[in-house]
């Protein structure tokens, strides 16, 4: 069948081409943040392809988690929320505890928790199925990444560097996600794109 | 330190001199502070450690508490000037939950610290040490404990010392890691490291696994790939967010467990630039009952070649040819032996290079198996449209060539064969899929083999393929089963569109599975633009010069816009959460008359934690792709008297979806030597049964009699 020569060589052509690409399906420095689309504590839906033009933080985090309540006990997150919305910084909250496990909470309760922490996200996301999380390959809480306004990952880790769940070991500590946010506010290469989160394991569902 | 001879002494514990708040409880954990010595001497070295009984189900860290948790800390103050070394860290136990690795101990662990008495003691003086305790203990949830622990102990003089009873602390400096006995490298691979372990004594039953000692270096929570070798075994590890450079040593314990024991080695090798492995090494499978000789694998791998041509992947492109040939009657004998020739050298050779591939990315330490093309949502979707043209092809929405007369009679001898060449090409491409049986095995042990051997495997599943082709065309005697041409023939090769339509709408489906239902609209936006353009170069053959530049422009628009909807999809599947994977995670189907049975999803783990349960359990390992893994399912797995015998029986049925790349299923087909899905294993009941592997085309009576004879 003549035909099938010329359908040869496109398939040889279309498959060197295909077999030039590779799938990156986790959160990788430097490459695409994988994007989702999460129901947020209000009902609405956040889809994070609609926040491309501005930096994001995520931030994966359990009420219950006595390292998380460090940080909002103390105020330190609630204060980098603030700073971040005063730099058009979106600061996204991630509950990715499964039903019936520690950390689970309902939209209201997101929200009312929110106000008695005196914490202002942008946006809190539920996602009891873990997918969001498991996407990213979230492990603890609190787990933060940074997505700058192309949408690419520019930090993963910790929120700092002493990984304790002591309130007064806060000021002695290197805060990554500030660090982060200042170097991209002035154009500079992030210092430690990569650190190691602490914390809590997420309470996936098993 | 612990040098001294242990002193069967009169002084017994109630004489200890570790009494007051030596000891501090939490509702989780109770803490004790203990010494290796009674009594201490100027300038001596003692150890001092801190005993931690863990309630059940808790668990507190290792100095890499894995992928969550924290350290255990001690902070030590003494009543003189002493100096406290780093804790002695015993060789620690993994803790899976759910995706999260942790590194740590559960019910008790001892942490022994060697502490430097100072020279500024006096005899007749109390020596105190005070220990600031720090942890996490963590179930699901975690707790921060802290706990304030003392000592006080007599100094003497150096002939006065006692070591205390034997106690916790001789324990865990026994359980500490030893220094590896055998030489052990490092080498770099793609995306990962690969440990080699020159310790040939290993029993192979013996679990092994690499607790790195710093975070970042390995991704923790993937499962580590042990593969034997005739000098000892290999570990394949993942690459964390903090990958190792040339030069850096990887350092941590080496666990090494079996019935009788579990073991830590403490290594420390040196990641090796592109140096090339130490010894030649054949890795072999695992279960070594899956495994074949290598000229019975050569056997299969052409039987398998034979019935790949029954695949209804496959014969649609059979007839496709078998059409063309028919077509040609006039074709003298020699003509159609060289048409013959070429389509074999088309398979062969595909063959081959896939083997290349295969070989390739194997080597770069890629876990891939058989039909890792379809696992590529861009290569599926170019699929369906390959298939989808060929389709309107047969159906004579257009004809390659300047007339209609072309297809006929324009085939010189030369385009002929290149027709057949591209014909065995294709065959050989779409028929990957379709892993029949015999082949799975042969491929398993094809990829444990050196080149060459794995290449014959190659060469003789292409010619198993080729076979009934070239049968044809070099035997005169079966031209007179072969029909008349005629009119029927233009029915026939319409009709042949619909397998090619099938197998494109198939492909679509694939892709639901992969990613979503935004990318079935791309995929069906993309088949429309390419049938437009078909029928647009249809049309305008015949048209006038001028027309026929407006068509090819139409023609060249609608291609390039299918195209860059193949490339969206690229850049879409890195986003989309895979739903068989999803789906996995948090289903469990509930029991109902004609769905399928409750199953969850394998994972390396609790397959583990089933077996040492001794429970019995059936493996199921599937993709959305392979079409012989779903007929199973609906004819045997799903049937309600298999459901039952599952129920009644207690098995727990895993499924391990391979529809995408996942590393932990791949092992998993490794260690059956198979390379490709399906397969079925039956574990029966009891931690030490030997595993059945089922066969590939399953029927009910089949799966039963292998549940209620095992």
């Amino acid at each position: 069948m003549y035909s099938s020569s010329r359908l040869g060589a496109l398939w040889v052509g279309l498959s060197l081409w295909a077999g030039t690409q590779t799938v990156h399906a986790e959160a990788v420095i430097d490459q695409p943040a994988p994007l989702f689309t999460g129901t947020t504590a209000d009902g609405g839906k956040l889809n994070l392809n609609s926040l491309k033009g501005k930096t994001v933080v995520l931030e994966w985090t359990n009420h219950e988690c006595p390292f998380v309540q460090k940080h909002y006990e103390s105020g330190n997150i609630p204060q980098l929320q603030k700073d971040a919305a005063a730099k058009q910084v979106t600061w996204v909250q991630i509950i990715s505890s499964a039903a019936g496990k520690q950390g689970h909470v309902t939209g209201a309760e997101a929200i009312k928790l929110n106000a008695s922490r005196g914490a202002k996200p942008a946006y809190v996301v539920l996602d009891a199925d873990g997918s969001i999380g498991q996407s990213y390959g979230a492990q603890t809480t609190p787990h933060l990444y940074v997505i700058d306004a192309k949408g690419t990952l520019v930090y993963k880790g910790g929120i700092d560097d002493i990984a304790t769940a002591k309130k007064e070991d806060l000021a002695k500590a290197n805060n990554y996600v500030r660090e982060t946010l200042s170097a991209l506010a002035e154009g500079k290469k992030v210092p430690h794109p990569s650190t190691k989160p602490y914390g809590c394991s997420i309470k996936y569902p098993t | 330190m612990l040098s001294m001879v242990l002193v069967p002494s009169v002084v017994l514990a109630e004489a200890s001199p570790s009494t007051i708040s030596a000891q501090a409880s939490t509702p989780q954990v109770t803490a004790r502070l203990l010494s290796s010595h009674l009594q201490v001497v100027a300038g001596q070295t003692v150890t001092l450690g801190i005993a931690l009984t863990i309630a059940p189900e808790w668990h507190t860290y290792w100095r890499n508490p894995g992928d969550s948790g924290t350290v255990t800390t001690i902070d030590w103050r003494f009543s003189h000037p002493a100096k406290a070394g780093d804790i002695l860290w015993p060789v620690p136990e993994r803790h899976r939950m759910g995706p999260i690795v942790n590194y740590g101990y559960a019910k008790q662990v001892t942490l022994p610290v060697p502490i430097v008495v100072g020279d500024l003691v006096h005899v007749g003086e109390i020596w105190r040490a005070e220990a600031v305790v720090d942890w996490l203990v963590c179930k699901e949830e975690c707790i921060p404990q802290q706990v304030k622990l003392a000592l006080e102990l007599p100094v003497v003089n150096a002939s006065a010392s006692y070591m205390a009873q034997p106690s916790p602390l001789i324990t865990a400096l026994q359980q500490q890691p030893k220094p590896a006995p055998w030489p052990v490298t490092l080498q770099a691979q793609q995306a990962g490291l690969q440990l080699q372990v020159l310790a040939p004594n290993i029993s192979p039953q013996a679990s092994i696994w690499f607790f790195p000692e710093a975070w970042g270096r390995i991704a923790q929570s993937v499962d580590q790939t042990v593969t034997r070798t005739p000098q000892g075994f290999s570990v394949a590890l993942k690459s964390g967010d903090l990958p190792l450079k040339a030069g850096e040593a990887l350092t941590g314990v080496l666990v090494i467990e079996d019935k009788a024991q579990r073991v830590g080695y403490a290594i420390a090798p040196t990641l090796q630039g592109s140096v090339p492995p130490t010894a030649p090494s054949q890795p072999t499978p695992q279960a070594r009952s899956a495994a074949l000789h290598w000229s019975v694998a050569v056997l299969f791998a052409f039987i398998g070649g034979l019935i790949l041509n029954l695949m209804p992947c496959v014969l649609p492109v059979l007839s496709m040819k078998a059409l063309a040939l028919l077509s040609h009657p006039s074709l003298d004998r020699q003509a159609r032996l060289h048409e013959g020739m070429a389509y074999t050298v088309g398979v062969v050779l595909s063959f081959v290079l896939l083997a290349l591939l295969l070989v390739f990315l194997k080597a770069s330490g890629q876990h891939i198996g058989w039909g890792f093309q379809f696992q590529s949502p861009i290569f599926v979707l170019l699929m369906a449209y390959l298939l989808f043209v060929v389709g309107l092809n047969l159906s004579g929405v257009f004809v390659f060539g300047s007339s209609v007369a072309g297809v006929g009679q324009a085939l010189t001898t030369r385009s002929g064969l290149w027709g057949s060449f591209f014909t065995g090409v294709l065959a050989t491409v779409v028929a990957t899929p379709c892993t029949a049986p015999f082949m799975a095995a042969a491929l398993g042990v094809a990829l444990t083999q050196p080149l060459p051997i794995l290449i014959a495997i190659f060469v003789s599943l292409g010619l198993g393929l080729a076979a009934p082709y070239l049968l044809i065309a070099a035997w005169p005697g079966a031209q007179r089963y072969l029909p008349t041409p005629g009119a029927w023939m233009d029915v026939l090769k319409q009709g042949l569109a619909f397998p090619m339509y099938g197998a494109a709408a198939w492909l679509v489906w694939v892709l639901a599975q992969q990613l979503d239902a935004l990318v079935v609209a791309k995929a069906l936006g993309g088949l429309l633009l390419l049938g437009f353009a078909a029928w647009v170069y249809g049309i305008s053959r015949w048209a006038s010069l001028a027309h026929r530049w407006v068509a090819n422009s139409l023609v060249a628009i609608s291609v390039c816009a299918a195209l860059v909807i193949a490339g969206s999809v690229q850049g879409f599947s890195v986003t989309a959460s895979p739903r068989p994977l999803s789906d996995l995670r948090s289903d469990r189907a509930p029991v109902t008359a004609n769905s399928p049975p409750a199953w969850q999803a394998y994972r390396a783990q609790t397959l583990a934690d089933l077996r040492a349960a001794g429970k019995p359990v059936f493996l199921n390992a599937t993709a959305a792709w392979c079409i012989s893994c779903l007929v199973n399912e609906k004819v045997a797995l799903n049937q309600p008297a298999v459901k039952q015998a599952m129920v009644d029986r207690g098995i727990t049925y895993l499924k391990a979806d391979w529809t995408q790349q996942n590393p932990e299923i791949t092992a998993l087909l490794t260690q059956f030597g198979r390379s490709g899905v399906p397969l079925y294993v039956f574990y029966p009941a009891g931690s030490a049964s030997q595993p059945v592997v089922l066969p590939q085309m399953l029927t009910t009576e089949s799966v039963l009699s292998v549940f209620l004879t095992k």
